[in-house]
C-alpha cells in the first residue's frame, strides 16, 4: 500500500473580524451592558483568548425582556407577509456571509470546518428560508384560527451548534410573531453576536430580537423574570428539569429539548458497511456534541465480531485536530470543564470493566481532544451505556431477537432519537413504530432538515422544533 | 317498601372495587346523597398498574376498531338516557337541563369516534426535505393520562375531559371529586362496551389527598387539569411533574384538532430513498 504523506488544508481566518469585547445587543443596537462582569471567551483548539463577553445581570436582563415588549408591539403591527420577508431577507444575508460565520463557529467553538461550512451553516440559512414562508401562513398550518404567539420568548441554547441553535429558535418564534431575548451559551456567544450585526443590517424592528451573553445565572434571570411569556430551552435533562421546577405556578409557556442515549440497532441483516459509516457518522459527527448521537450500538449478536473490527478499521482512519483543516474529522471538545466530564465517564467504563478501543493519531498540545473511543463488553447497567457523554465515545450491547433490541432501545428515561439498520422494510417499520423516540433514522443517522420536526419523548424534553409541529412550540390557543 | 340503592364503587382495571383503604366519603347533592369511595394512595398506585396494561391493549386496537368502540359507547347511554337524566336531576339540574347535557354528550363522543381514525391524517404529514429522504411525522399516543374533573355535575363535561385522550389511544384515570356520582354511573357504560380493561379507570375522593402522588408517580405520562385548582397546589403538581420532565396540562382546549394535541408525542421517520 502507498504510504500517502499527508498535506494540511487550513481555512484563513481572515474573514473573520473578531472585537476585543462585546457589548449586550438590545432594542436594536449593541448597548453598554449594566454588568461589568466580563468573561475570556477562547478557542478550545488553542486555548488562545479570542474575545471578552459580558455576564448579564438583572438589570440586563430586564433591558432585553423590556426591548422585546417593545418589539412585539412593533412586531405585531407589522403585517404577516412583511415578517415573512423580514425573514427571508434574514436567510439570505446569512448565505452571503457564511464563510465567515463558519469560520468563527469553527474557531470559538472547535467543530471542524468541513461540518460549520456544509453542514451548520447551510442549515442555518435553510430554517430561515422555511420559517420565512410559514410566517404569513400560519392560518392554514393547523386549521385553527385561535392559535396566537405568546409574546416575550426567552430562548437558552447550548454550545454545540451554536449557530444553528440559535435558527431552530429564532426563526420560527419570529415567524409566528412572537418577540425574543436569546441567551447563547457562555463557551460559544460569538456566532450569535455576529448575527446580531445581521439583524441591524436587515433592518429588523428595533427588539425584535435581544441577544444577551451569560452563563447559568443570566439563564436562570431569564426564565424567572415576570414579563417572559414563554421559555424554549436546549440543553441537558438536569437543567430542563430546574427550569420546569421554577416555571411551576406560573402561565409561561415551556419547550424543552434535552438530553438522549440514542440506540443504534444494527440487524444481521443490515448492509454493513454502510452500517458501519452510518454509526460513525452517528456518533463521532461534531465530537460526539450531539444531543440525539447514536451513543449506544446495539449488535446483533451473529455480526458483533465482524462489525466490531470494520468499525475500529474505519475509526482509525479519522483525523482528529485543527478544526480549520479542512481534512479534520474531529475537531476540539469545546471545554476543558466537558473534557472532564468525558474523561471521567470513560474511566469509570473502563474501571466497570468495559474494553476500550481508542484510535492512535497524535493530539495537538494545546487545547481540548478526545480520542475516538469504542466500548466492548459493556453491561446495560454501566453508567457509559446510560448517561449522556456528549463526547466522541460509543458503547455497544449485543442483542438476539428484534423484540430485545427494542426493550433495550427502550430501556432509558431519554427518548430523542434512534437508528435501524436492515434491509427488511418490514422490519424497519416495526422496529420504527415500537421505538419511543422523537426522531428514528433508517439505514441513515444524524440527518437534520428544517422541515422535519426534531424533539423527544420521556426525558428528552417536550415540544417539537422544525416542521408544521414546530410552530406549535411558538403558538398557543386562545380562545 | 324499602328503596334499594345503588352502591357507587370505582372502576380499575375493569372491576368495581372499593377502596383498599375501606374509606369513603359522602357526596350529599342537591336531592338525595350517595357515600362513594375515598380513593386512597395505594388505589392510584393500583390504577396506574391497570392503566399500564390498559395502555398496551388499547393503543395496539386498530383505529378503525377504537372508531366502532367509541361509537358504541355512544350508543350504550343512548340506551340509558333515561337513568343519566332521573341522576342528573338528584343532583339538581331541570329535566331539560339533564337532558341536554346528555345529548350534548352523545354529539361529543359521536363526534371523536369518527376521529379516532382521522387524527393521524390531520396531525400528521410528509415532511418534503431537502436531499433523497422519505421523511414523515406521525403520532403516538403519550401513554397514561390522568385526568382530574370539574365539579360539574354533568355527563358533557366529563366527557371533555376523557374523550381527547381516549380517542388517541392514551388510557385515562379519570379523578373526580364533588361529581363523582356521574362518573361511577359511566363507569357502567364503559363497563358494558367494548374498551379492554384498564383503558379507562374512574376513581372518586379528594384530589388534595392524593396530588402529591400522583404529580410524582413516574408511570403517569400527563396530567389534565381539567378544574381550578389553587395555584399553590398547581405550582406543587409542577414542581413535582419536573423531577420526570412529566406534561401537565391547565385546562386543556377542547377545540377541535388543538383538543387531541397534548396527547401526542410526534415521531419522524426518516429513510434514504436510492436503488
Amino acid at each position: 500500500m502507498v504510504n500517502w504523506e499527508y498535506s494540511e488544508s487550513v481555512e484563513s481566518q481572515e474573514i473573520v473580524n473578531i472585537k476585543e469585547k462585546y457589548q449586550n445587543f438590545i432594542n436594536g443596537k449593541f448597548q453598554q451592558p449594566n454588568s461589568k462582569k466580563y468573561i475570556n471567551t477562547i478557542s478550545p483548539s488553542t486555548e488562545e483568548v479570542l474575545s471578552k463577553i459580558v455576564i448579564s445581570n438583572e438589570k440586563d436582563v430586564d433591558n432585553a425582556v423590556q426591548s422585546a415588549q417593545l418589539g412585539f408591539e412593533k412586531w405585531s403591527n407589522t403585517s404577516p407577509h412583511e415578517r415573512s420577508k423580514h425573514l427571508f431577507k434574514l436567510a439570505r444575508l446569512i448565505q452571503e456571509r457564511s464563510r465567515e460565520f463558519a469560520v468563527l463557529e469553527s474557531m470559538d467553538g472547535g467543530k471542524p470546518i468541513k461540518e460549520s461550512r456544509d453542514f451548520d451553516l447551510p442549515q442555518v440559512a435553510a430554517n430561515f428560508f422555511y420559517f420565512a414562508g410559514w410566517a404569513d401562513k400560519i392560518d392554514l398550518s393547523w386549521g385553527a384560527k385561535s392559535l396566537k404567539p405568546h409574546g416575550v420568548v426567552g430562548q437558552i441554547i447550548p454550545w454545540n451548534f451554536p449557530l444553528l441553535m440559535l435558527a431552530w429558535k429564532v426563526a420560527p418564534a419570529l415567524a409566528t410573531g412572537n418577540t425574543v431575548v436569546l441567551k447563547p451559551a457562555e463557551t460559544t456567544s460569538l456566532t450569535a453576536l455576529l448575527f446580531a450585526e445581521l439583524c441591524e443590517q436587515a433592518g429588523l424592528p428595533d427588539g425584535v430580537v435581544n441577544i444577551i451573553t451569560g452563563d447559568g445565572t443570566t439563564g436562570s434571570l431569564i426564565v424567572n423574570h415576570k414579563d417572559i411569556n414563554k421559555i424554549a430551552f436546549t440543553g441537558s435533562t438536569q437543567v430542563g428539569k430546574l427550569i420546569q421546577k421554577s416555571l411551576a405556578g406560573r402561565d409561561v409557556g415551556l419547550t424543552l429539548e434535552l438530553g438522549g442515549k440514542a440506540a443504534n440497532i444494527v440487524y444481521e441483516d443490515a448492509a454493513i458497511d454502510q452500517a458501519v459509516e452510518g454509526v460513525v457518522n452517528g456518533i463521532f459527527f461534531n465530537q460526539g456534541h450531539v444531543c440525539c448521537a447514536g451513543s449506544r450500538l446495539l449488535l446483533q449478536e451473529s455480526i458483533h465480531d465482524e462489525f466490531v473490527a470494520k468499525l475500529e478499521k474505519r475509526m482509525q482512519t479519522l483525523r482528529v485536530g485543527n478544526p480549520l483543516d479542512k481534512n479534520t474529522d474531529i475537531g476540539a471538545i469545546n471545554s476543558k470543564e466537558q473534557l472532564n466530564k468525558i474523561e471521567g465517564l470513560v474511566n469509570e467504563g473502563v474501571s466497570d470493566g468495559g474494553k476500550i478501543f481508542q484510535t492512535e493519531c497524535e493530539l495537538p498540545g494545546n487545547g481540548f481532544w478526545f480520542k475516538p473511543t469504542l466500548f466492548t463488553d459493556v453491561q446495560p447497567s454501566y453508567s457509559i451505556a446510560r448517561e449522556e457523554i456528549f463526547g466522541p465515545v460509543l458503547t455497544t450491547l449485543t442483542f438476539r431477537t428484534p423484540q430485545e433490541a427494542v426493550e433495550i432501545a427502550n430501556n432509558t428515561e431519554y427518548g430523542l432519537s434512534a437508528g435501524v439498520w436492515t434491509e427488511k422494510g418490514s422490519k424497519i417499520l416495526w422496529t420504527a413504530d415500537r421505538l419511543q423516540a422523537g426522531v428514528v433514522w433508517a439505514n441513515t443517522f444524524n440527518k437534520f432538515d428544517p422541515s422535519s420536526p426534531f424533539g423527544g419523548y420521556k426525558e428528552s424534553g417536550f415540544g417539537r422544533e422544525g416542521g408544521r409541529q414546530g410552530l406549535l412550540s411558538y403558538l398557543k390557543a386562545e380562545s | 317498601m324499602i328503596e334499594i340503592k345503588k352502591t357507587y364503587k370505582n372502576y380499575v382495571g375493569g372491576k368495581y372495587v372499593r377502596s383498599e383503604s375501606g374509606k369513603t366519603f359522602t357526596l350529599n347533592l342537591k336531592n338525595d346523597s350517595f357515600e362513594v369511595p375515598l380513593t386512597s394512595k395505594k388505589d392510584i398506585r393500583d390504577a396506574v398498574t391497570s392503566s399500564k396494561a390498559g395502555f398496551e391493549k388499547w393503543s395496539e386496537i386498530s383505529p378503525y376498531t377504537k372508531t366502532q368502540i367509541l361509537y358504541r359507547l355512544s350508543e350504550m347511554i343512548e340506551g340509558n338516557k333515561d337513568s343519566y337524566v332521573d341522576l342528573l336531576v338528584l343532583c339538581g339540574s331541570t329535566k331539560n337541563q339533564a337532558k341536554k347535557d346528555v345529548e350534548t354528550a352523545i354529539e361529543n363522543i359521536v363526534w371523536y369516534a369518527g376521529l379516532a381514525d382521522k387524527w393521524e391524517q390531520v396531525s400528521g404529514n410528509l415532511n418534503p426535505v431537502n436531499g433523497e429522504y422519505f421523511n414523515i411525522s406521525h403520532q403516538n399516543p403519550i401513554g397514561v393520562v390522568f385526568s382530574l374533573n370539574s365539579n360539574n355535575n354533568s355527563l358533557s363535561s366529563l366527557l371533555n375531559s376523557i374523550i381527547q385522550p381516549l380517542t388517541v389511544g392514551c388510557s385515562v384515570i379519570s379523578f373526580s371529586e364533588e361529581s363523582s356520582i356521574i362518573a361511577l354511573k359511566f363507569a357502567e357504560d364503559i363497563n358494558n362496551s367494548d374498551f379492554p380493561a384498564g383503558s379507562l379507570n374512574i376513581l372518586s375522593g379528594q384530589f388534595e389527598n392524593v396530588f402529591e402522588d400522583v404529580s410524582k408517580h413516574v408511570e403517569i405520562n400527563l396530567i389534565s387539569i381539567c378544574k381550578e385548582i389553587p395555584n399553590e397546589m398547581l405550582t406543587k403538581i409542577q414542581e413535582n411533574a419536573s423531577s420526570s420532565v412529566k406534561r401537565i396540562v391547565n385546562m386543556p382546549s377542547i377545540d377541535g384538532i388543538s383538543s387531541i394535541l397534548p396527547f401526542l408525542e410526534t415521531k419522524t421517520v426518516w429513510h434514504p430513498k436510492g436503488t
